[in-house]
């Protein structure tokens, strides 16, 4: 009796180590295309909820992944983009921030994740620019330099570098000529960069693109 | 043997998986569902999320034993084990709130907190510098605030009938003495401490924590500034004087030092001034701030402050003011505070530090010397810790010293030494994110009076509603008499007050509406017997309604403030012969603050309304002891902060632009006239308009960065 069940047994735990293997890899990068899609496409809370729901779940099974932490953080930043009230954009870009600590801890080295932090850090001063400003804002020009400083290909630490440039030297009537210097080496890396990395960060071209037009 | 059978199914099942079904509801403790939390198997990619109704359903093809986990923000995370074998699992699950600081009612009775980092607070520390009519003087913004008088000729903060000396000036924690500068007679003083210092200001105007100590009124806690993060030079030109500061930052720390020279005689030149001076102030000071990260985490800041100033001025005589006396003051002051703060555990950190303050005043009225010495140190020590998430505590004792000597003419020196140690004990205690209780205890000795006391602190908050909450707070306090009597009599009491305090608070996506209404009995009041000898017989009550509004949403680029106060105030003390309503009260408050940023030219725009309803004073012509009213007082003041370059600001402001003459009460001659009548005159503004220039210049190599979260 017992004799007999083992072989089925033993076949099956076969079979699973098997597919687990490989289907690992697949499993993973296919659950998080499909939500990266939604972080990057989707402007329903609901839809964002879900999606950064997926990525905790990844990011908890998959130690040694900083993506899906990093996905999770961008979705966050998403819902707190389109978030109205000031308490509640403040309380998700909390979260953000929390899920780009997870991030670091897996990869303290990786520059996207640095570039996102300044992301953050520049719509926190959205919300109230007059007294967030000065804090805030050197926190995100601290940010992009070091994404900048950890990989001077990143298109998006450029960018966002930029904006920030921008910004500063509109308002003030200063010349933006290193706001655009800095545009156009993003422009151009967003061209050129490739990285290795399939799950690796795409976003960020079309706002570097509507940029473009402010520095001709 | 069944599950074995059941074990097999799953494993000839299709690719061979098992799959299990597993379904359910996610609840809060109000039976409401909760949507868009996040269930999962520990350590798998199978979860879902809930939907609208809090429910949820996914498919997983683990087996055996697993962890489900369910998370969401603002709760407690749920854990539980299952056991996978194909049969679809049905669960429900309520998720216990967790004390979260974004979400938990705060004890707002009496206490308007100030800080650009935290949120929810209804009063930023920017707003302190920015406020029209202040001239970047704390108590100056303070006084636009509900629960405050404006007394012009003291320009100290009066709070609730107290009179100035009832509110205590703490930094980081540590008492300051003589927080004010010296003024010429009847014109009001500035704050000694420049708002740009602090990162927090947590203005109390009653019901405070047991941590603070020998205030009656109103306790202003300011927490000054973590290390700074970048090398710069600050210079400012100012109509009144010049400053520089020097700012160097390394990796784990900073050292500031400020010096600054203020003569306003170029400025008396120009504009016309009711006083007649001698020497207009002169005045030179020096700041030093440093900061040092340890790798424990411990955070030190030493802070110091040297000052000297120095002027005279003719008095006139009351009665004939042909008869002149010269009136001359100097003074040097000094304040050192060190403090130091470090974890000691996730759940325990201990701060504590040490100040000294000393002021030495040579006062020459009309060839009479008076030399007067105050010296203070305070020592303390405190220990907080959360016991739990939904307990935190606070202990912690201190010392205070307190030495004083005042001799006329070099003879009749009097002086007393008074220390008083303290401990105290406060809980926190969250019953849910919706109410708070905070109980606290606090326990002192003074050698001089040779006294014991405790005083007890309850403070209650409950959320209304997503936006409201009600707070109550009842506390008893007490304070040494001023200087001048404990110099002459050491078997006083401390001065006593009992507050009661009620409030409702709204904020509403940068919408505020603040309501609050308390009672204060004073007891033990210093006053004079028949004899005209001290005594602890005074007492009195002040209550009152206060009101504040602010919102900015409605306008773009525009935000504005409200505050009105009503105060009803009698005190039988001192010298009054029966209960009145003192000379610096003011039945109605009210304050105006605009507030609007114009990027078009680049500027920032500030205009502030205030009103004080017509104050007593003491007539001595007349029969009735305080009987007589002032006209009521108005100000309307504009500044404007002008950026045309990132590292250059220029700030300009201007008081009482309406010119209104106004009078604060009326002197009168010591000694009645031939006719019997004494003559009097008004205490009025030294001058009709302060009118203030400066021109601040950021040298850094971050261009970005300016003193404009300074003005």
């Amino acid at each position: 009796m017992k004799t007999i069940n083992f072989i089925p047994l033993i076949l099956a735990a076969i079979l699973l180590v098997t597919a687990a293997s490989a289907n690992a890899t697949d499993k993973y990068t296919e659950a998080m295309q499909k939500n990266i899609t939604i972080v990057y496409t989707s402007r329903s809370a609901t839809e964002l909820t879900n999606a950064v729901n997926v990525f905790e779940r990844i990011g908890e099974a998959e130690k040694t992944k900083w993506e899906p932490y990093y996905y999770a953080a961008f979705g966050y930043l998403m819902m707190a983009t389109s978030e109205q009230e000031p308490a509640k954009k403040d309380n998700l870009l909390d979260l953000s921030l929390k899920s780009l600590e997870k991030a670091k801890a897996v990869n303290p080295t990786e520059s996207e994740t640095a570039a996102l932090e300044g992301f953050v850090h520049m719509i926190r001063v959205s919300v109230d620019p007059a007294s967030r400003g000065q804090l805030y804002s050197g926190l995100a020009m601290k940010a992009f330099g070091k994404a900048i400083a950890l990989n001077p290909d990143n298109p998006r630490a450029l960018s966002l570098m930029a904006q920030m440039q921008y910004g500063t030297a509109q308002f003030f009537g200063t010349s933006t000529i290193e706001a655009c210097g800095t545009l156009s080496k993003a422009l151009d890396k967003f061209e050129t960069y490739k990285s290795a990395n399939a799950l690796a960060p795409q976003w960020g071209k079309s706002m570097a693109e509507a940029m473009k037009s402010k520095c001709n | 043997m069944r599950i074995f059978t059941t074990t097999i199914a799953c494993l000839l099942a299709i690719r061979g998986y098992c799959q299990t079904v597993i379904s359910g509801k996610v609840v809060d403790e109000h039976r409401q569902p909760v949507p868009g939390a996040n269930v999962m198997l520990a350590g798998t990619y199978d979860g879902a999320s809930t939907d609208s109704n809090g429910a949820f359903q996914f498919i997983s093809t683990e087996k055996g034993r697993n962890i489900l986990i369910i998370r969401f923000v603002g709760y407690k995370e749920f854990n539980q084990e299952l056991q996978l074998a194909g049969k679809p699992l049905a669960i429900e699950v309520v998720l216990k709130e967790a004390i979260n600081e974004l979400e938990v009612v705060t004890i707002t009775a009496g206490s308007f907190s100030a800080s650009d980092e935290r949120r929810r607070t209804i009063f930023k520390a920017i707003d302190i510098a920015t406020t029209a009519g202040a001239t970047a003087d704390i108590a100056g913004a303070l006084n636009t605030l509900p629960g405050t008088q404006k007394v012009g000729e003291e320009g100290r903060l009066f709070v609730r009938g107290g009179d100035g000396n009832e509110a205590r000036t703490f930094i980081d924690g540590l008492v300051v003495m003589d927080a004010y500068s010296p003024t010429a007679p009847n014109t009001p003083s500035r704050g000694r401490f420049l708002p740009f210092m602090f990162k927090g200001t947590s203005f109390s105007t009653g019901g405070y924590s047991a941590e603070y100590g020998q205030a009656l009124s109103s306790a202003l806690v300011l927490d000054t500034r973590d290390e700074a993060v970048a090398n710069r030079t600050d210079i400012g030109l100012l109509s009144v004087g010049a400053d520089i500061t020097k700012t160097h930052a390394w990796r784990t720390g900073s050292i500031a030092g400020k010096i600054q020279y203020t003569d306003i005689r170029p400025y008396f030149n120009l504009v016309n001034q009711y006083l007649d001076w001698i020497t207009p102030p002169v005045a030179i000071e020096a700041n030093t701030a440093f900061r040092q990260r340890f790798n424990n985490n411990g955070l030190l800041k030493v802070y110091g402050n040297v000052n000297n100033s120095a002027f005279s001025l003719y008095e006139h005589d009351i009665a004939d003011a042909g008869i002149t006396y010269p009136y001359h003051l100097e003074n040097t002051y000094g304040y050192a505070n060190a403090f130091y703060r470090q974890p000691l555990s996730a759940m325990w950190s201990v701060r504590g530090g040490f100040s000294y303050t000393y002021t030495d005043t040579d006062t020459k009225i009309d060839g009479q010397k008076i030399h007067e010495r105050d010296a203070g140190m305070h020592g303390k020590l405190v220990f907080d810790g959360s016991v739990s998430d939904q307990l935190e505590l606070k202990t912690g004792m201190e010392v205070y010293h307190h030495r004083n000597d005042q001799d006329i003419q070099g003879i009749s020196p009097a002086g007393f030494d008074e220390t008083i140690g303290a401990i105290f004990l406060e809980t926190d205690i969250y019953a849910s994110n919706r109410f708070v209780s905070r109980v606290g205890v606090r326990g002192e000795y003074n050698s001089l009076l040779n006294r014991a006391a405790a005083d007890p602190r309850v403070s209650l908050a409950l959320k209304t509603g997503k936006k409201g909450q009600v707070s109550l707070a009842w506390g008893t306090f007490r304070q040494s008499p001023k200087s001048q009597f404990l110099r002459i009599e050491n078997s006083l009491r401390q001065e006593n007050a009992q507050h009661y305090i009620l409030n409702y608070q709204r904020i509403d996506n940068n919408r505020t509406f603040r309501v609050e209404t308390y009672y204060k009995k004073y007891s033990d009041l210093i006053k004079f017997d028949q004899f005209g000898q001290l005594t602890n017989n005074g007492n009195g009550y002040a209550r009152g309604v206060e009101l504040f509004w602010r919102d900015n949403r409605t306008f773009r680029n525009v935000d504005y403030w409200v505050s009105y106060s009503f105060l009803d105030t009698e005190r039988n003390y001192l010298d009054t012969p029966y209960p009145v309503t003192p000379t610096f009260a003011s039945a109605h408050n009210l304050s105006v603050v605009y507030k609007h940023f114009i990027s078009k030219i680049k500027s920032q725009l500030g205009l502030t309304y205030s009103y004080t309803s017509p104050r007593f004073y003491n007539d001595p012509n007349q029969d009735v002891f305080n009987g007589s009213k002032t006209p009521f007082y108005q100000d309307l003041s504009a500044n404007i902060s002008y950026l045309p370059k990132s590292f250059l600001i220029v700030h300009l402001s201007c008081t009482n632009l309406l010119g209104r003459d106004n009078i604060f009460g009326y002197q009168y001659s010591v000694m009645p006239d031939a006719d019997g009548v004494y003559s009097g005159r008004p205490i009025r503004q030294p001058a009709k308009r302060f009118l203030f220039l400066g021109v601040l210049i950021t040298l850094s190599k971050d261009k970005s960065i300016n003193q404009l979260p300074t003005l």
